[in-house]
């Protein structure tokens, strides 16, 4: 036993001495994102957009004449992997910063580690709201913001009674909770909300019951990526016609889907057709830097670009990179990105343009109207 | 009630298509390939190829079973062979090769969702009630595997063999049977059927991955409930498939879909030989 | 090496051990120690898939859900009760208690008497998926696919963490090592060898399975406190099936049986993935994936043991091999008064009344009756297929018959499974030899008396005590010469010999010997007979014996029956039987179809 002691230590010293030399005159962004599992059909989306971003500071001088450089880890979209990340990151790579979209369980797995580490985490996943750290930021939207977007221009299509089908997991039951209560309060009726484990490829029973109800519109918020898909081919397969909104479909996977998503009514904070100079100089950068490997950017990455030059803002503010004095400096400063402008003051968490879009045939999103600085409500009453 | 009906009917026939050729390896090799999902998979990728090629997707079915029955081949001669004698080695080293398949196909096809064109869309008009057209033709396609299936098993000095070797593989290999070969063959088969699995539910499922996973638990338990007889799978796909989407549609969709595994775990402990005659 | 001795240099190695923890935090850096703390936690279930899977032979895939049962405990307290040391004893509680709760219904459904190890791995395999879901659908109560997190926890220090971690780690792994080196730990792998033969020696499998599924299930609870109070973060893929798997997948690369093959597996896996995984996430579960394969089919101990043979086996090439090493135990015989087998009870010691077995239409056996007294030697003789065996089976296992009743000392049998024959009074040895074939001569035959003399949770013992009768047995044919040796190392008569002492270990009344000179030489049947008539005369046993050879029938036999397509056609004493024209007929025309009892009833040759 103490000979196999002997070697383990051996093994582990080798493990350890593998960290990175250090260079003062640098600032690192620490990127824990889901590279394996659930979010790693976004997650390249995400690397790609911070790229961009720190390759335009650099070009630009940096931060405070401070070259950036960028860490990536994977957490694998969960717990246990989401430890592992940020400890490497934080006690490891020594990052000044964490600009992330990741799943909530890799999140909150992450938080008491950057409680530990003390260093600024900014979260730019859209995500079910009400999730609070002093040294946390979000920029993405919750669902105080994304469904009244759709559940208004429903309304004023005539819809009148509504079904809810949702996934069995936090986002998919917050996302529904609230739209049931937007959509009463706003004089329609929920005639059935149905959710399906996570991990649900068979939506037979569920079909069958919104067939029998026969409801005006239907409003999804499914997990990302393969129950979105199968829900949305068994409902167009069951001849189900009503009004479709999803709320948690991306453009790309909507591109996946191919004809079986044409006409779903989709809500967000960023679609590539938004047309505004500052978006179409982003994809233009996008597409100059990345070419043919261009992930598409969507309402998971941008925020990602955004988030970092918040960052540069806040410490440029700060004067300094001390946690303890760029965390309150996050809250004040405005970032003109591909969404509008954009300030993390509501709560720790930002008011957002949101826009209303419907997938056309050939899979890109059509805007039919946008909402301005939609207002994220109560989130961290007990943050300011 | 003739939704309901269509319901049970159309997933108890997806079942039997997923479960029939991992009952085929059970019952000869008396071992649960864990694989099967992968093989799944692999048929998936198999029928996304077929489309994206412009074929046929019909042309998908036959395509995945070969897919599936080559890869198959090479499982049963390297990996499964050696494990005859260790039951529950053999499930962990066919576990292990699922974890490869995924990721061999993440690393050739990427993690993303892939769309594959569906061979049949629409609804039917069945007693006035409009039903997915896709569903009810697999209703159509798994009865012409159980009757091919039978067919061979029946028909066939092949199927002979087999029926022998899974009776008393010692008293058939006294008989002069070669056990070897009707296993290497029966694996080769039910991986095909696996990849047969993969490409009929691409219209229903994603194709990532990770699709095949899903399914596995679901049927290995019909599997094990049923013994070795296509007949009382049958049966199994049609009780535990419909108290499924009972459960699913009655309870919460949540419980339906722990309904076959809680059930079948169940029955087993009740009725060792569950739905098989003795 | 005396039992002391070897008690305090594994207290020795602890300790060592222990430092090692205790210096951690000092040499190595806050990452590693973070990343460490929870590995050694993941180390301690992986520890319990070992026991388990490696020792007791149960493939578990559901050790994850009694992790999440410890951390969700604790979890569920400290954010809905708020954290205080009451509510962190409370929380323990909850933890432990729920994981036993879970264990036993578990057990209750993969463990029972009957049920097939595929049957056990196939529920383990479905706990975690109800477990997940479960935790899904519980809301803000859960936290869902979220988990919990935010709640308070308990105002340590991450190097405190880490002592606590490891600390308990060596303590678990320590526990586990004695124990599976004592006596009582011999009875795991006796389970997982022959687990038949086990219940035959009177042990409840069901409930040893069970008792250390409980136990790992505890360990396991409380390693997930520890995780939850550090991590201060619970989420449902703790108790999912791909963690449960991942435990196996370390074992199975560590060596399973090894114990600390599995806790360096977990150990060096885990923290090499934090390292890796993150640079090459599909590739690093690839190489796992292809390792795990490798190990399963190549080297299914693992990789320690080969990690360990190696430098073995070059010294052995060195140095000449070394003999045999000196027997550990040394048998003693039990003092007449202290033997614990069944009183003779009033009446036969054997009574069989209407006893019929069917298997769907076919009938093996109808309408048998008999009885035997003690100190009687009865032959059941008979061709093949009268049903000789499918009898023995009947007596010896409740379950077995389809109609009719035995009674053994006077007690009905009833339904009862094999290990309450056994305590009636019946010992069976089988037609083919059926012992430990791992374990050597001394451990299979104190497996044989762990029903009367219940072995130590940490020691071995260094006398072993056994009937005079078994020890008879021993000194006769030699096997008191090889009490080290390897039962599969043993000649097929030296095998037979060791059943027959093990079954009369048991102190039994009735003795079922099933064809026990099969395939043996003159000289060594000469023994067994000699033995047979001891036991009968000597002790009073009755004995039951299966037998072809008909000569070796006629030495031994006070009383012969003769089974024929499963009917009595004869009981009688040995002269009767030779006599007989109807044996003649049974013995010459075994083959052919017509003889004259299957149009008529049985002829009634019977003696009173």
């Amino acid at each position: 036993m103490s000979r196999l002691s002997l070697l383990m230590a051996g093994v582990f010293a080798a493990g350890l001495l593998t960290g990175p030399a250090l260079a003062a005159d640098t600032i690192t962004i620490g990127i824990p994102v889901g590279l394996s599992g659930a979010n790693s059909v976004v997650a390249p989306s995400v690397v790609q957009s911070a790229e961009l971003a720190v390759e335009e500071i650099n070009a630009k001088g940096g931060i405070l004449g401070k070259k950036v450089v960028l860490e990536v880890a994977d957490d694998a979209s969960g717990a246990a992997g989401a430890q592992k990340a940020f400890d490497s990151l934080i006690f490891q790579k020594k990052v000044d910063v964490l600009i992330s979209m990741e799943t909530s369980a890799a999140r909150n797995a992450g938080l008491p580690i950057v409680n530990r580490g003390k260093v600024p985490y900014i979260y730019t996943s859209f995500y079910e709201g009400r999730s609070c750290s002093p040294y946390m930021y979000v920029n993405a939207w919750v669902p105080d913001q994304q469904v009244a977007p759709i559940v208004d221009f429903f309304n004023k299509e005539g819809a009148k009674t509504y079904f809810l089908i949702g996934s069995d997991y936090a986002f998919g039951r917050g996302m529904l909770a609230f739209t049931k209560a937007y959509i009463e309060k706003t004089g329609g009726k929920v005639v059935g909300d149905e959710y399906a484990p996570m991990d649900a490829t068979d939506w037979t029973a569920i079909l069958s019951k919104v067939k029998a109800a026969n409801p005006d519109a239907i409003i999804t918020s499914t997990a990302g990526g393969a129950p979105n898909v199968t829900l949305t081919k068994q409902l167009r397969a069951a001849g189900i016609k009503s009004l479709y909104g999803n709320l948690a479909v991306d453009e790309g996977t909507a591109k996946a889907m191919g004809p079986d998503a044409e006409g779903i009514y989709i809500a967000g904070s960023y679609f590539t057709n938004i047309d505004t100079p500052a978006n179409k100089a982003f994809l233009a950068a996008m597409e100059k830097k990345f070419g043919k490997d261009l992930k598409t950017p969507n309402d998971l990455s941008v925020p990602e670009y955004e988030a970092v030059y918040a960052y540069k803002a806040a410490v440029e503010k700060a004067g300094t990179t001390d946690a303890a004095k760029v965390i309150p400096a996050l809250a004040e400063v405005a970032v003109e990105g591909p969404r509008g402008t954009i300030v993390m003051n509501k709560q720790r968490h930002a008011p957002l343009t949101m826009y209303l879009g419907q997938v056309k045939a050939d899979g890109s999103v059509g805007i039919i109207s946008s909402f301005k600085d939609v207002d994220p409500g109560e989130q961290c009453p007990k943050l300011k | 009630m003739i939704a309901q009906t269509l319901d049970i009917v159309t997933t108890a026939a997806i079942l039997y298509a997923v479960a029939t050729g991992l009952l085929l390896v059970f019952g000869v090799m008396k071992i649960i390939n864990f694989a099967h999902g992968g093989l799944m998979t692999l048929g998936g990728y198999a029928a996304l190829v077929t489309t994206q090629a412009g074929l046929n997707p019909w042309l998908a079915i036959p395509i995945a079973a070969l897919f599936g029955g080559v890869t198959g081949m090479a499982i049963e001669r390297f990996v499964v062979r050696p494990l005859y004698s260790r039951p529950l080695d053999a499930i962990l080293a066919t576990w292990g090769l699922s974890i490869i398949i995924g990721q061999l196909i993440t690393l050739a096809f990427g993690r993303g969702v892939q769309f594959t064109q569906s061979p049949l869309s629409g609804t039917i008009d069945i007693l006035g009630e409009g039903y997915s057209a896709y569903r009810l033709a697999l209703v159509g396609i798994a009865a012409l595997l159980g009757l091919a299936l039978t067919a061979l098993l029946q028909g066939t000095r092949l199927g002979l063999e087999t029926r022998a070797v899974i009776m008393n593989e010692d008293l058939a290999r006294g008989l002069g049977i070669n056990s070897g070969l009707v296993r290497f063959l029966t694996f080769t088969l039910g991986s095909a059927l696996a990849g047969i699995a993969g490409a009929l539910i691409t219209p229903l499922s994603s194709v990532d991955p990770a699709m095949g996973v899903p399914w596995l638990v679901n049927a290995f338990m019909l599997v094990l409930v049923s013994g070795a007889s296509l007949v009382s799978l049958l049966f199994a796909c049609l009780v535990l498939g419909g108290a499924q989407v009972l459960v699913a549609t009655h309870f919460s969709p949540v419980l339906g879909g722990l309904t076959i595994a809680v059930l079948a775990a169940i029955i087993l402990r009740l009725r060792p030989q569950g739905f098989a005659r003795d | 090496m005396t039992e002391a001795r070897r008690l305090s240099l594994i207290l020795a190695v602890a300790l060592l051990a222990l430092a090692a923890i205790f210096a951690g935090p000092y040499v190595l850096d806050t990452y590693s120690v973070n990343v460490l703390t929870r590995s050694l936690l993941y180390a301690a279930v992986a520890l319990t898939v070992d026991l388990l899977w490696g020792f007791l032979g149960i493939l578990t895939f559901g050790q994850s859900v009694f992790f999440a049962c410890g951390a969700y405990a604790a979890g569920l307290v400290f954010t809905h009760l708020d954290f205080s040391t009451g509510n962190a004893v409370l929380a323990l509680a909850l933890g432990v208690g729920g994981a036993l709760l879970v264990a036993a219904i578990v057990g209750w459904l993969a463990f029972w008497h009957g049920a097939s190890a595929l049957y056990a791995s196939v529920i383990t395999l479905v706990l975690p998926i109800v477990a997940t879901q479960l935790l899904y659908s519980g809301g803000t109560f859960t936290g869902s696919s979220s988990g919990l997190s935010g709640f308070m926890s308990f105002d340590l220090s991450m190097e405190a963490w880490f002592w606590l971690a490891g600390g308990f780690l060596v303590l678990v792994t320590t526990a586990a090592y004695i124990f599976v080196k004592s006596d009582a730990g011999k009875l795991l792998v006796a389970v997982r060898e022959n687990e038949q033969r086990c219940k035959y020696l009177g042990l409840d499998t069901s409930r040893l399975k069970i008792l250390v599924y409980l136990a790992c299930a505890a360990i396991g609870a409380i390693a997930g406190y520890i995780y939850a109070g550090y991590a201060m973060v619970v989420a449902p893929e703790l108790a999912g099936f791909v963690f449960g798997t991942e435990l196996v997948i370390w074992t199975a690369l560590g060596g399973r049986g090894t114990l600390l093959g599995p806790v360096f597996g977990a150990l060096i896996v885990d923290y090499e993935s934090a390292q890796l995984a993150g640079d090459y996430p599909f590739v690093w579960q690839l190489i796992i994936g292809v390792l795990f394969v490798l190990v399963i089919v190549a080297f299914p101990r693992g990789l320690l043991p080969v990690l360990f043979d190696l430098p073995r086996r070059l010294v052995g090439l060195l140095r000449p091999r070394r003999a045999a090493p000196a027997a550990s135990v040394r048998l003693s015989t039990l003092d007449a008064a202290e033997t614990q087998g069944v009183e003779p009870g009033e009446g036969p010691a054997l009574s069989v009344a209407g006893v019929a077995k069917r298997f769907g239409s076919l009938t093996v056996l109808e309408a048998i009756d008999f009885e035997a007294r003690a100190g009687e030697l009865v032959s059941l003789v008979g061709p093949n297929g009268a049903g000789k065996t499918t009898l023995m089976r009947c007596i010896a296992d409740g379950a077995e018959r389809s109609a009719g009743s035995i009674a053994v000392n006077g007690y009905d049998i009833g339904r009862k499974p094999p290990e309450a024959c056994v305590a009636l009074g019946v010992g069976r040895k089988f037609q083919m030899a059926n012992v430990f074939e791992t374990l050597t001569v001394a451990q299979c035959l104190q497996i044989a008396r762990v029903r009367h003399a219940r072995p130590s949770l940490w020691r071995r013992a260094e006398v072993l005590p056994l009937p005079e009768a078994a020890m008879h047995v021993i000194a006769t044919t030699g096997l008191d010469k090889q009490l080290s040796t390897p039962a599969h190392l043993l000649s097929h008569g030296m095998k037979q010999a060791l059943e027959l002492a093990m079954v009369l270990a048991l102190e039994p009344r009735v003795l079922l010997l099933d064809e026990p000179t099969a395939g043996l030489t003159k000289t060594e049947r000469m023994q067994i007979g000699a033995i047979l008539i001891e036991l009968t005369k000597k002790q009073g046993l009755c004995v039951l014996l299966v037998e072809h050879d008909l000569d070796f029938v006629r030495e031994i036999s006070s009383r012969v029956i003769v089974l024929h397509q499963g009917h009595i056609v004869l009981d009688g004493s040995v002269e009767e039987v030779v006599a007989s024209e109807l044996v003649k007929q049974v013995y010459a025309g075994s083959g052919h179809a017509g003889i004259d009892h299957e149009t008529a009833p049985a002829p009634k040759e019977m003696p009173a």
